[in-house]
């Protein structure tokens, strides 16, 4: 049984058992693996806290041959999404990790979408603002995919989005100016949220508390990445939902 | 449907209880066909009753035989004080302290958007209500210490505080016989912030 060590990121456990646990975690090396780990439901289990959604861990396993669950041998915290500043941040921690979930393929290494997501927990734990933060992780998850639109010019015009501000034409996920826009409607964004996409196009996650943000930007980012989200999934995620009634 | 049929049935059953997997409920469902009939009907009855006879309290959703429950109805119990906690089993931990003499409010859950659960799932809108009256002084959060638990703890501690009333976290840490070498930075973190005088 081969054994392999690296740092990772928890995303969900399933109970399994009396007292074990199936860890799903995205490796920085060999992709998102799913394993057994022993005895994880006793309190005084060694990982107890080291489970919980979106801790950044350096985990121990054996991978055995045919089989597709691993055994998680040993996890140790590295950074805990507790250590978050901003108490909001708690609640979004099952969001994002159901995100990189859905966008982590099996055993395929992604070190992009890896560091996206320890550089979200980072950001957390030194006090980033969680709203914004949350919509910086979706911005750079949908670009490492390849499917942020163009934020600089207008798809049909290339007018500078700037100027006028965009809006989302849904049905082709383009950011298109108020004169291109036609009968289609998507969610509007000011050029205060097209400002904001350009410097998170250049930002740490930890320095978005310098950025100018106000509730609109915050209110049309989020509009328009649902949108976005929902499309590229084909689905509302769970928590996405909760999130929405969470607020009201 | 054949003999062997209504073993599949049975064997099929036992697999939907948690934590029973393929191999328990084949060993189970053999153990009942294995077992004298009045004693398999002995748990027939006991299910039957706790399924007629088991309700959910009016007030506090604890589990309970009368309506509203004992705790709610006891004239010992200090009204003043609601431990608010997830699931009805939860009520039984911290009456085993013997510490406590309030009364509960059990929320039947926890906010967990990774399964879909929101504040409209849970027995909130209650907890508020009785909050609401005046007639409560403090309200003790005890959800469970993991991220779904502290998560609600933060949402209800939002919308309890503007009505005025004291509201509290259990103390977390380091757990009684356990040795700190094997506490993690968090555990070890909130330990200290919950430390306290000697
Ligand atoms: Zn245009
Ligand atoms: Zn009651």
């Amino acid at each position: 049984m081969p054994q392999f060590t690296s740092e990772a990121l928890v995303l969900r456990t399933y109970r399994l058992g009396e007292a074990d646990r199936i860890v799903v975690f995205l490796t920085s090396d060999r992709g998102k693996k799913r394993g057994v780990a022993k005895g994880a439901r006793k309190t005084r289990s060694r990982f107890v806290g080291a489970l919980e959604p979106l801790t950044h861990v350096q985990v121990s396993y054996y991978e055995r041959e045919h089989r597709d669950l691993v055994r998680v041998n040993d996890v140790e915290m590295l950074r805990s999404p507790w250590s978050a500043l901003d108490p909001d941040a708690l609640t979004y921690v099952g969001y994002f990790a159901e995100l990189i979930d859905e966008w982590a393929p099996e055993a395929d290494p992604n070190e992009r979408l890896y560091r996206l997501g320890a550089s979200v927990i980072e950001a957390m734990v030194v006090g980033t603002p969680t709203e914004r933060l949350a919509r910086y992780f979706e911005y750079w998850l949908l670009r490492l995919q390849g499917v942020y639109p163009s934020v600089l010019a207008c798809h049909g015009c290339g007018a500078d989005l700037q100027d006028d501000g965009a809006r989302l034409s849904a049905r082709d996920a383009l950011f298109l100016c108020p004169g291109c826009l036609g009968g289609s409607q998507g969610p509007a964004l000011s050029p205060a949220s097209i400002a904001f996409l350009r410097e998170a196009a250049r930002a740490r996650p930890s320095s978005l508390g310098d950025l100018s943000w106000s509730v609109r930007v915050g209110r049309e980012l989020e509009a328009a990445h649902r949108v976005l989200i929902t499309t590229h999934l084909e689905k509302e995620l769970k928590s996405m939902r909760v999130l929405k009634e969470l607020r009201h | 449907m054949t003999q062997l049929d209504s073993l599949t049935q049975l064997v099929e059953q036992l697999q939907r209880l948690p934590g029973i997997g393929a191999k328990s409920a084949q060993r189970l469902a053999f153990h009942f066909l294995k077992n004298p009939r009045d004693e398999v009907e002995r748990l027939c009855d006991a299910l039957r009753e706790v399924k007629d006879k088991v309700a959910y309290c009016s007030v506090c959703s604890n589990i309970t035989d009368v309506d509203p429950c004992y705790y709610c109805t006891s004239p010992s119990r200090n009204r003043r004080v609601i431990c608010v906690v997830e699931e009805p089993h939860n009520v039984t931990a911290v009456e085993k302290t013997r510490e406590f003499n309030g009364v509960y409010h059990v929320l039947m859950g926890a906010l967990s958007p990774l399964q879909g659960v929101g504040p409209d799932d849970l027995k909130i809108r209650g907890l508020l209500e009785r909050v609401g009256n005046g007639e409560v002084d403090e309200v003790i959060l005890a959800t469970n210490p993991n991220v779904e638990g502290e998560a609600t703890a933060i949402y209800l501690a939002k919308l309890l505080k503007p009505l005025g009333v004291r509201v509290t976290r259990i103390a977390m840490g380091v757990p009684v016989g356990s040795d700190l070498e094997y506490a993690d930075e968090v555990t070890m973190h909130k330990a200290m912030e919950g430390r306290r005088e000697v």
